[in-house]
């Protein structure tokens, strides 16, 4: 019984200790400025994204090709992965280069469902990112749910390209 | 033996709860009773017109009551409203005029500004819908909105009337999703502030806001549990948008769900806090599922559809939600329990974001015609629909949220 019960404190010992070590809480600062947030960082790092960059991303002047999606649907097709395969190389040529990507989605539809498919979207994106060997720790993901349309038209052809993955690369 | 009586007790209630509300009197075709409002008197202008004026807009509102003048009717108020100095006095008695039964009597007090008349006006109407048919009424209620006059999405105020509609944020940025905490004191809202979408609760009567949730990736959604202590929210920090409750006093994390290339959405509680409603699309397409707040296996609600998503779980144990029907989308109203549901909204238009009154009648939500959104009033019960600010509101309006009392 006496073995058990230190066995069982040694373990809850040890396991206080381990969340102490991992937990960081780093300041924040608005990317806008104005009045201080004071906000709750979550442990960056942990198999999930990594922690955003501090304050306002030094964005590089490079462009590339926004990825296309299917209406719903946050899977890149075959046609879509030469766009993805353009910016790994870019981001193995150039070092210290973090790259964020941004999920958008066609005006239709609830408003919340579609910042959770954009989200999908920009998560789909990075794990090809990842699979062409970038770190996932250099990649950011934003959605912008419906709220930032490319194309302000009605119909099919301005939804197919609201439909869409944006990069933006910054100096890390 | 046990079994079974727990399943004809389950079919009791939902039947109960599918049917008209009950009325302490029920002669009217829909439930609707006759109220005559003659012998309420007093003077005709300034703020006890105005205090009348918006009584009687908020019984006639309330969907209970036909207003007569005189003659036959049900019910029936006695009272007045008059200056008295810088007061504004009210004495209101209400009767059931068969049994001549005495439901209200009460006298009222207050500045007499038109804020106040109108504030009192709306206490008074839903003391007397409480007195008379024993249902929470929803005058008094106050509804969040966002808007995009000013060129970008804000989140708005205004009561259940829409008037003394006021802009709350000047984010300059987007703003989506209020949601009132469940005292009415506090609201949480996702914002682009920091050009990341992150949550926040404001407190209204200080203005003070604090960030809750600015986690790497996705932080949207939030939603008060009926205590108001903690939030359900929708974050994509482990890799993936799932459903997660934060504690607001410790800021401890649970995490519900954990879907792989799956995504989640739009969390809302039951009224008694054990379970969350929200949306998933971890079957291909989105889709209401139900979750205890304690974690384990979501069971699913909808099966008609190719998209149900934007729940609102009302007091009366109804869920209202957004349904891709037909090419529109449309306001329908599930039992949890035994998932019958029905309809509320006529497909002349895009119906969304539901929220409901704290009538567990009516339900407030976007109507969209021409890519042109306002907010809109459904009666569940009646079928009528009613628009919340005037057609010289500028600008378009979305996702509303009706606050608890």
């Amino acid at each position: 019984m006496s073995r058990n019960l230190c066995f069982a404190i040694l373990v809850v010992v040890l396991a206080c200790a381990m969340c102490t070590t991992g937990c960081k809480r780093k300041g924040k600062t608005s990317a806008t400025g104005g009045d201080n947030i004071g906000g709750i960082n979550g442990p960056g790092g942990e198999q999930g994204l990594s922690v955003r960059p501090e304050g306002g991303l030094d964005v590089l002047a490079v462009k590339f090709e926004n990825v296309l999606f299917d209406y719903d649907s946050a899977q890149v097709s075959e046609a879509q992965r030469a766009k993805i395969e353009a910016v790994a190389d870019f981001l193995k040529k150039n070092a210290r280069t973090g790259a964020l990507i941004e999920g958008n989605c066609d005006e239709r539809g609830s408003a919340e469902y579609n910042m959770s498919l954009g989200e999908r979207r920009a998560l789909a994106v990075r794990a090809s990112l990842v699979g062409l060997g970038i770190d996932g720790a250099i990649i950011q993901t934003k959605s912008n749910g419906k709220e930032k349309p490319a194309s302000m038209g009605h119909d099919e052809a301005a939804w197919s390209l609201n439909r869409r993955a944006e990069f933006v690369l910054f100096n890390q | 033996m046990k079994r079974w009586g727990l399943v004809l007790a389950l079919m009791f209630f939902s039947v109960l709860s599918m049917a008209p509300a009950q009325v302490r009197v029920t002669k009217g075709m829909n439930g609707v009773s006759s109220l005559d409002i003659a012998q309420f008197v007093g003077q005709s202008g300034g703020v006890p017109a105005l205090f009348r004026q918006t009584l009687e807009a908020d019984l006639k509102a309330s969907g209970w009551f036909n207003l007569t003048g005189g003659g036959r009717a049900e019910f029936s108020l006695i009272g007045e409203a008059a200056m008295d100095g810088s007061s504004l006095k009210v004495r209101c008695e209400a009767y059931n005029v068969a049994g001549r039964e005495r439901l209200l009597g009460k006298t009222y007090n207050t500045n007499a500004s038109d804020r106040e008349a109108r504030r009192l006006a709306h206490k008074v109407a839903d003391d007397i819908v409480l007195a008379l048919t024993g249902r929470t009424g929803m005058a008094g209620a106050r509804i969040l909105l966002i808007g995009n006059r000013t060129g970008k999405k804000e989140v708005y105020l205004c009561d259940a009337d829409g008037q003394n509609l006021r802009q709350l944020t000047r984010d300059n940025t987007i703003s989506m999703s209020p949601k009132w905490s469940p005292d009415g004191r506090r609201f949480v809202y996702t914002s682009f502030r920091s050009q990341f979408p992150d949550l926040y609760l404001v407190n209204l009567e200080t203005g003070d806001r604090k960030c809750i949730a600015n986690y790497p990736g996705l932080n949207t959604g939030a939603a008060f549990s009926p205590d108001g202590s903690a939030v359900a929210l929708i974050l994509s920090k482990d890799g993936n948008p799932d459903l997660y409750i934060k504690d607001l006093a410790g800021g401890g994390l649970t995490r519900l769900t954990s879907t792989r290339r799956a995504a989640e959405a739009s969390p809302a509680w039951s009224a008694d806090g054990r379970q969350i409603v929200f949306v998933s699309d971890m079957k291909g397409t989105p889709q209401l599922y139900v979750i205890d707040r304690s974690g384990g296996e979501p069971r699913r609600l909808t099966s008609r559809g190719s998209q149900n998503v934007d729940p609102d779980w009302g007091a009366n144990g109804q869920i209202a939600y957004c349904s891709y029907v037909g090419g529109s989308y449309q306001i329908c109203v599930i039992n949890p329990a035994t998932l019958e549901f029905r309809q509320v909204t006529r497909e002349d238009a895009n119906y969304e974001d539901p929220s409901w009154a704290p009538d567990g009648r009516h339900i407030v939500c976007t109507r969209t015609v021409n890519y042109r959104s306002r907010i809109f009033m459904i009666d569940t019960l009646g079928g009528s629909l009613i628009p919340l600010l005037p057609e010289t509101e500028r600008g378009d309006w979305f996702a509303p949220n009706w606050s608890k009392q």
